[in-house]
């Protein structure tokens, strides 16, 4: 019988998905918000917060996983003073896995942090707030963050992403 | 008095302006008050709303709006103490404010620096003060904003607006007891529009109660003569009933917190699957069982929901800014305040010893095969 996988599972499954490890809260809850829009996701509900599309559920899901010891997080000490975590999965299972999926959760893995954040937040504008010009209102919301060079790496990066065959095409804001 | 149990029934169907946020934001922009911005600046009512808007403050202004140290949360902690007459979760309001200043911390996102921005950072003397807020709202959560009789009437609000809703939605407004007119009635027809969101008040609901007494509908009748009679479901405390059973003892290590942690985790949402299991099976009309899980964070550490400046920040004597987390071993201590209850009518004996059984079942069976 096939059973419904509960939001820590699909939390951990992203995980997984991306590779069996993602470096960062901010680089997880981008990565799961680009599966969604993607048509790849898990159903999670993203709303615009501090650092761009963020889910609530998502992350008591992956809190909740780490409980359960679907994943392992390690917390580390960053060198601008603050933490960031680390996700490992700990599924061995062989699930038969989304193969588009894989390659857009591994290929955003590789973006930074900031410049993920930043893509991320400029198609969340698109795609929920209906902007065109998601990249301008995107610089106005993050100024500390949007210098030219790391918009230009942003973008590029995104580029990179649309390439990638998906169910549904992520935002064309390039 | 409702307005957290009425976000709770918009969460529920899907309601956006039964968000509290969005109320203001269109209200802001839009009506008498945006009027009144104008001789500030044309776009002042839209910066207002921005600030507004805002998840998480994105610099020390909005933080004075929205972050764990600000003006919201210094007021209605004096003044619900006040109101409610709790003796306890006093704070020194002036010794905090003669202590703020302005200091500048290291930002970045995940493993990546960032660069430097202004923070409200406290003055290492009022370490003890700081410390004292964050207990405070330790304590109020309990004592006031979950208490059990509070709950219990909001979840019977809750359920009571999610059925009044339905019937409109079903055009079975006659069996609510409620004139075609009523703000209730035009707020479920359209919920998103501003006015009908607008009409919704206390009073507009607590005078309504007598109209809904004698509603055709059984469940309407019956839960609104609960909130107008005060005949306040019964509760049963399942997560202290849990800990007495499994460690009434606190843990001592880390490791023991963690196992609790799990082990509690498994339980409760074992035992919540199969109280919503009967609750369906043996509700006709009125919801036999009202189930209400949640937990609060007095003090949350960093979350990348809100960003950098939604923390409190202290200096210690050599000048460092830190998180009060990192300075105050009792801030670092304090433990999320979670809840799991279940509310029954007075005299439903069946439910009462469902509660039991399940409970007890769930106890033995060690809550496994709940993943």
């Amino acid at each position: 019988m096939v059973q419904n996988k509960s939001d820590r599972e699909k939390a951990a499954a992203i995980v997984r998905d991306a590779g069996g490890q993602i470096v960062g809260r901010t680089r997880f809850q981008k990565i799961a918000f680009l599966l969604e829009l993607a048509g790849l996701g898990e159903g999670f509900q993203f709303e615009y917060k501090h650092y761009g599309p963020y889910s609530e559920e998502l992350a008591a899901a992956i809190s909740s996983a780490a409980i359960l010891g679907l994943v392992q997080v390690e917390d580390r000490e960053a060198s601008w003073g603050g933490w960031y975590s680390i996700y490992t999965s700990t599924d061995k299972s062989a699930d038969i896995v989304n193969q588009q999926r894989q390659t857009l959760a591994h290929e955003a893995t590789k973006i930074g942090a900031v410049e993920l954040e930043l893509a991320a937040t400029a198609a969340y504008l698109n795609a929920f707030e209906g902007l065109q010009d998601a990249w301008t209102e995107t610089a106005r919301r993050k100024p500390e963050k949007a210098s030219q060079e790391r918009l230009a790496r942003a973008k590029e990066a995104y580029r990179r992403l649309l390439l990638i065959e998906t169910p549904e095409k992520l935002p064309a804001i390039i | 008095m409702f307005s957290h149990a009425f976000e709770d029934v918009g969460k529920k169907l899907n309601i956006r302006m039964a968000r509290h946020e969005q109320v203001s934001d269109a209200l802001i922009r839009d009506s008498e008050i945006s009027e009144a911005f104008r001789e500030l600046g044309k776009s002042f009512s839209e910066e207002v709303a921005d600030l507004i808007k805002q998840s998480g403050p994105g610099n020390i202004y909005d933080a004075v709006v929205s972050s764990q140290f600000d003006a919201d949360r210094l007021d209605y902690m004096q003044r619900d103490r006040l109101m409610t007459g709790v003796q306890s979760s006093g704070i020194d309001f002036t010794w905090l404010l003669a202590n703020l200043e302005v200091g500048t911390l290291s930002t970045g996102v995940d493993e990546e620096p960032l660069g430097e921005i202004e923070t409200f950072v406290l003055a290492p003397k009022a370490l003890r003060t700081a410390e004292a807020l964050i207990l405070a709202l330790f304590q109020l959560y309990p004592n006031v904003y979950f208490h059990k009789a509070t709950r219990g009437a909001e979840k019977v609000f809750t359920a009571l607006m999610l059925k009044l809703i339905a019937l409109v939605r079903s055009e079975s407004t006659k069996a609510t007891g409620l004139p075609d007119t009523h703000p209730i009635v035009k707020f479920a027809r359209e919920p998103e529009d501003l006015g009908n969101v607008c009409n919704l008040d206390d009073a507009v609901f607590l005078g309504a109660l007598p109209l809904l007494m004698n509603a055709e509908d059984i469940c309407v009748k019956r839960l609104s003569t609960i909130l107008r009679n005060r005949e306040l479901p019964k509760c049963c405390d399942i997560r202290e009933h849990l800990i007495a059973e499994i460690a009434p003892k606190r843990p001592t290590t880390n490791e023991q917190r963690n196992e609790l942690k799990v082990r509690l985790e498994e339980l409760e949402i074992a035992i919540e699957a199969q109280l919503n299991h009967w609750s369906d099976e043996k509700s006709t009309t009125v919801p036999r069982l009202l189930i209400d899980r949640t937990e609060r964070e007095p003090y949350k550490t960093f979350q990348e929901s809100k960003g950098p400046l939604n923390q409190i920040r202290i200096r210690d004597m050599s000048g460092h800014i830190l998180d009060m987390a990192e300075k105050s071993p009792i801030v670092a201590a304090i433990e999320t305040f979670k809840l799991f209850r279940v509310y029954f009518a007075d005299g439903d004996q069946d439910a009462k010893l469902a509660i039991e059984r399940i409970t007890n079942d769930v106890l033995k069976g060690g809550g496994h095969g709940t993943k």
